[in-house]
C-alpha cells in the first residue's frame, strides 16, 4: 500500500486493467456507484414536473437536462460495472432494494415548480463543485475522464437554472413567492450535500479521489450563493446568518447534520416513496429485460 | 417566420402541429420509468424532438417567440385543438406507451411525404428537417421490435398492446375539414386517408393481421376525447398559477 501511496502521491493514474489495493477499488467503485446512483435519483426527482413545464421551448430544455442526467448515470454505471465488483444491473437492484446510497438532495421531493427551479440551481451548483473538486486531481483515469463530460453539462444545467431563477427575481409576486419556498425547502439540503467536515484520515482526499476537503467546498458555494440569491431579492432562511466584515465572510451559523443523517439511512422525506416507485417500475418492466437477454443470449 | 395561409390550410397545419405536441408531451412522461436506461435515453430524446417539430409548425403560424408559439400551444379552447385520440390516451403501461411511438412514427412518416412537395417553401422546410430525425425514431422502434417480436411472451404483451391501439390509431388519419382545400391547393399532395391502406400493410407486415376496429368518434379532430382533460390540466398547472407571469 504504501508504494501504491507513493506512486498516487506522485501524480500515479490508475485504468480499470491496473493492479490495484483492495481496499482502493472498493473506495471508489463506491464512490462512483453513489455518483450513478445520484444522477439517476435526481432523474427521478425532476421528472415528476416535466409534463408541467410552462412553455414548449422550455420543456425541450428541461428535457434535455434531465436527460443528460439519466445519461450521466448510464455512463457512470459502465465505469463503475467495468471494475468488476458489480455489475450494473446488481446495482440498480440493490438501489431499488434500498441498499444503497444516493444524495442526500434527492430523498426530498419537488412539491413545487419552484423546487424545479432551485435544484436545477443550488443542487446542481452544489454537485459541480464537488464534482471539479474530483475532476482536478482523480487517480482514477475512467472515472476523470467521465467526469470531464459530465462537468461541461452540469455548467450548462447551472446557467439553465440561474436563468429562470432570474426570471422568476423579475417577475410577479406569486413567483417569487413560489421560489421563496421552494428557497426555504432546499437551501439546506443543497449545503449538506457536501456532508460534514472532512476527516482528517479520509481515504478519498489519501487516495486523491478528493481534492478538496468538504468544508472548504461547502464555504465556498455559501460565499456564492448567499450574497446571490440576496442580490435577486431571496431571503437565505438560515436564522443565525451572519457576514463578518473583516474576513469579508458570510456565516451561516451552526448546520444541523441530522436530516442528512436520515438520508443515509433511506429516511429522508420522500425516500420510501422515491424508492418504492423506482422499484415497482422496474419490476413492472423486468419482462422487456428479460426479453432482451433472451435475444442476447441467441447466437446471431 | 409565419406563413401566409387560409384559415382552412391553417386548420391542416394545425391537426400535425397538436398530434406532434401531445405526442411529445406524453412521452416526456416516461424519462426514467421505461425498462432501461438507454430506453429513457430515447424516449427522453424523441420526446424532445416531437416537442421541436410541433414548435416549427406553431412558428410558421405564429411567429418565432416563444409566448406567440405557447399561446397557439397552450391557450387555446377545447374545441379549436385538433389532435386526435390516439395522442390524448393516457396510460401508465410502457408496452402501449412504445406500441402508440411506434404506429404514431409508422404513420407520420406518410404525413410528412404528402407535405414534402408542398407548394409552401417554408412547409417544406420543416418537412425536410422532421424526415431527418424521424428516421432515427422509427430506427429505434425497429430495432425494439426486433427483440419483442422474437420472444413470444414479449411478443403477445405488444401485440395486445397494438390491439387496444387499433382502434385509436384510425382516428389519426381523421382529416380536418381544410384538409381539402390543403389538397386542392398543393399544401399537401392527397389526403392523410389515402396513405391508410399503406400504412396497415407496413404494420401488418411486421405483426401479422390486425383487427382495427371502429374508429372513434373525433368529429374531424373538433371533439376531444375523455383524458383530455387531465392531460391539459396537467400542461396548464403551473402556467395557470399566475397567467401574467413568464417563467
Ligand atoms: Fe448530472
Ligand atoms: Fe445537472
Amino acid at each position: 500500500m504504501a508504494a501504491f501511496e507513493a506512486f498516487l502521491d506522485d501524480g500515479g493514474i490508475v485504468e480499470v486493467d491496473d493492479d490495484m489495493p483492495a481496499e482502493y477499488r472498493q473506495a471508489v467503485f463506491a464512490f462512483i456507484e453513489m455518483h450513478a446512483n445520484s444522477e439517476l435519483m435526481g432523474g427521478l426527482t425532476e421528472r415528476d414536473w416535466i409534463p408541467r413545464t410552462p412553455g414548449l421551448r422550455h420543456k425541450m430544455s428541461v428535457l434535455a437536462k434531465t436527460q443528460d442526467e439519466i445519461g450521466h448515470g448510464h455512463l457512470l454505471y459502465m465505469v463503475a460495472a467495468d471494475m468488476q465488483i458489480k455489475t450494473r444491473e446488481e446495482m440498480l437492484e440493490d438501489l431499488f432494494a434500498g441498499k444503497s446510497r444516493f444524495h442526500n438532495v434527492f430523498h426530498y421531493q419537488a412539491v413545487t415548480w419552484g423546487d424545479q427551479v432551485a435544484i436545477a440551481f443550488l443542487v446542481d451548483a452544489a454537485a459541480l463543485a464537488s464534482q471539479q473538486a474530483v475532476f482536478k486531481n482523480c487517480s482514477y483515469g475512467p472515472y476523470r475522464r467521465i467526469l470531464k463530460r459530465i462537468i461541461s453539462e452540469e455548467g450548462f444545467h447551472m446557467r439553465l437554472g440561474e436563468d429562470r431563477m432570474m426570471r422568476i427575481a423579475q417577475g410577479t409576486d406569486t413567483q417569487k413567492e413560489i421560489f421563496q419556498g421552494a428557497l426555504d425547502r432546499w437551501f439546506w439540503p443543497a449545503l449538506q450535500l457536501f456532508g460534514p467536515d472532512s476527516k482528517p484520515d479520509d481515504v478519498l482526499l489519501r487516495w486523491h479521489i478528493k481534492s478538496e476537503r468538504n468544508e472548504v467546498l461547502r464555504d465556498k458555494w455559501v460565499q456564492k450563493f448567499v450574497p446571490m440569491l440576496q442580490s435577486y431579492g431571496f431571503t437565505v432562511p438560515a436564522p443565525d446568518l451572519s457576514y463578518d466584515e473583516e474576513a469579508g465572510k458570510w456565516d451561516v451559523g451552526p448546520i444541523d447534520w441530522e436530516p442528512l443523517k436520515r438520508t443515509l439511512a433511506q429516511g429522508g422525506p420522500d425516500s420510501a416513496r422515491r424508492i418504492n416507485e423506482a422499484k415497482d417500475n422496474w419490476e413492472r418492466t423486468r419482462w422487456v429485460r428479460d426479453a432482451m437477454d433472451r435475444a442476447a443470449a441467441v447466437p446471431a | 417566420m409565419t406563413v401566409d395561409v387560409t384559415p382552412a390550410v391553417r386548420e391542416f397545419l394545425l391537426a400535425i402541429a397538436d398530434d406532434k405536441h401531445l405526442m411529445g408531451q406524453q412521452h416526456a412522461e416516461w424519462i426514467g420509468v421505461t425498462p432501461f436506461l438507454e430506453e429513457d435515453l430515447a424516449f427522453c430524446s424523441i420526446g424532445q424532438d416531437e416537442l421541436g417539430h410541433a414548435a416549427l409548425l406553431y412558428e410558421l403560424l405564429a411567429g418565432d417567440d416563444d409566448a406567440a408559439i405557447d399561446s397557439l400551444a397552450y391557450d387555446r379552447g377545447a374545441d379549436e385543438y385538433r389532435s386526435c385520440h390516439l395522442v390524448e390516451l393516457a396510460t401508465d403501461d410502457w408496452t402501449v406507451a412504445f406500441a402508440r411511438h411506434w404506429l404514431f412514427d409508422t404513420a407520420d412518416q406518410h404525413r410528412w411525404t404528402l407535405v414534402s412537395q408542398s407548394t409552401v417553401p417554408e412547409l417544406r422546410d420543416v418537412a425536410a428537417r422532421v424526415e431527418r430525425e424521424e428516421r432515427f425514431h422509427r430506427m429505434h422502434a425497429d430495432n425494439m421490435l426486433d427483440v419483442l417480436l422474437a420472444d413470444a411472451t414479449a411478443r403477445d404483451r405488444f401485440v395486445t398492446a397494438v390491439a387496444a391501439l387499433a382502434p385509436l390509431t384510425q382516428g389519426l388519419f381523421e382529416p380536418v375539414p381544410g384538409e381539402a382545400e390543403a389538397v386542392a391547393t398543393g399544401v399537401a399532395a392527397g389526403p392523410f386517408a389515402a396513405e391508410w391502406d399503406a400504412f396497415v400493410e407496413t404494420i401488418e407486415a411486421r405483426i401479422g393481421a390486425v383487427d382495427w376496429g371502429s374508429a372513434p368518434s373525433q368529429a374531424q379532430r373538433t371533439q376531444r376525447s375523455n383524458d383530455w382533460q387531465a392531460l391539459m390540466a396537467r400542461m396548464r398547472e403551473v402556467i395557470d398559477l399566475d397567467l401574467s407571469a413568464t417563467w
